[in-house]
């Protein structure tokens, strides 16, 4: 049986009746059986659609998507045909952190005026980390000024962040370390060549996306 | 860091899903760099919600297909992940541009949403023999195409209608009419 009432049962149900309205359609479910026996059924609708199990597909998709972005099935990294050394990388990526650093400087407001000296007070922040790792100097300078740039406003970050800021620096530099000490052994390796320098551009990446969040909320 | 969006219930953490959440914004950004492996533990952890997704708003023929499609789309867009919220909210907002993206092509658009009462007739005419046996899943299949995706982001991801109007291009009193005939079709294929 459907009234005037059934078709506004699932505003009610969802909470997004006026107050008039509601107290009007509470006044009607108390005296029509059907209104209250169709209430009860969307909301177990409701409910049922709440607890709905996620399902996988019943083939593995992934050999398919790897192949489609240019992954093998086991996703290892694509090996390029052509290698760059170190030192290329690296002046690759001082490049990129140049353009980076420029623009966390000038967001963090520092840009117009020479380097101020660091005043730090107490124990230096534990997300400065300059030196992790021995590399070109040209990065390492500007890795220390985006660390210089996020220390300065670290203390306006909360605790959160810092945490995972913290965890994800350390998760590259231990790759960054890794590649390293791989390309000690194989310094030609095209691959470990590509990845120390996607870990270092990450490096800066992450440093200038944090020294810009620190600065944005200045 | 504050981590909510306003009306997407799948949006609320507990400390554990934070630590996941961390971690995958982690996975996020090694996979941004070109980390095959990163990616793959994102599309694990996520193919499950995704493909249902999928399959609920455009039915199973097409559902593979899409997932994929959803996946190598996200690889593209990794980039302009911040981690201003989950990776997995993320990805699954994406997911539903894809589905609609993908629904003209499909041709599944089977008119203008109808926001008339005979959708439920069609809904209860439709599966002839197996209807009082049909899962609830498997009927949520049967309804037409806009009650049946208002529904989906409604009920099962936790839009609100002034979101899934925005998504769908319809003002938010037709995604609220469209629910409501979804859910009373549903009743049908509750559990005795």
């Amino acid at each position: 049986m459907k009234d005037q009432w059934t078709d506004r049962l699932s505003e009610y149900l969802d909470d997004e009746l006026a107050p008039p309205e509601r107290t009007a359609l509470e006044a009607h479910l108390a005296v029509c059986e059907g209104c209250r026996t169709t209430l009860d059924e969307l909301r177990r609708v409701v409910t049922n659609a709440r607890a709905l199990d996620d399902r996988p597909p019943t083939a593995d998709l992934w050999p398919a998507v790897a192949a489609r972005i240019g992954l093998s099935s086991r996703a290892r990294p694509v090996v390029r045909r052509f290698s760059f050394t170190v030192p290329q990388l690296a002046a690759a990526s001082v490049v990129l952190a140049l353009l980076s650093g420029g623009a966390a400087w000038l967001i963090v407001g520092r840009g117009t005026a020479p380097t101020p000296p660091v005043v730090t007070s107490g124990p230096a922040p534990a997300l400065l980390n300059a030196s992790a790792y021995p590399g070109d100097a040209r990065f390492d300078a500007q890795v220390a000024d985006l660390e210089r740039a996020l220390a300065r406003g670290r203390g306006r970050l909360d605790t959160a962040t810092v945490r995972v800021i913290e965890r994800n620096l350390r998760i590259i530099d231990r790759a960054i370390r890794s590649a390293q000490s791989a390309l000690a052994a194989d310094p030609a390796n095209s691959y470990l060549n590509l990845h120390l320098a996607q870990e270092m551009r990450r490096k800066l990446e992450l440093l200038r996306q944090a020294a810009t969040l620190a600065g944005a909320r200045s | 860091m504050e981590l909510t969006t306003p009306g997407v219930a799948t949006l609320r953490r507990d400390p554990d899903q934070r630590a996941l959440g961390d971690a995958e914004t982690a996975d996020a950004a090694l996979a941004a760099s070109g980390d095959g492996r990163a990616f793959e533990r994102l599309y694990r952890a996520h193919v499950a919600r995704v493909h249902s997704l999928v399959r609920r708003m455009v039915g199973p023929d097409h559902a593979d297909d899409i997932a994929q499609d959803v996946f190598v789309r996200a690889w593209t867009k990794l980039a302009t992940f911040r981690g201003d919220a989950a990776f997995g909210t993320w990805l699954h907002r994406l997911a539903v541009n894809v589905i609609l993206a993908r629904r003209t092509t499909l041709g599944t658009e089977r008119g203008r949403y109808d926001d008339s009462a005979d959708i439920l007739d069609g809904v209860a005419g439709r599966p002839a023999a197996p209807e009082l046996s049909m899962d609830f899943e498997e009927a949520i299949g049967w309804l037409p195409d806009g009650a049946r995706r208002v529904f989906v982001l409604h009920d099962i991801e936790g839009y609100r209608h002034e979101e899934i109007a925005d998504m769908l291009g319809i003002v938010p009193g037709t995604s609220k009419s469209q629910l409501h005939h979804a859910r009373m079709a549903l009743r049908r294929h509750l559990e005795r």
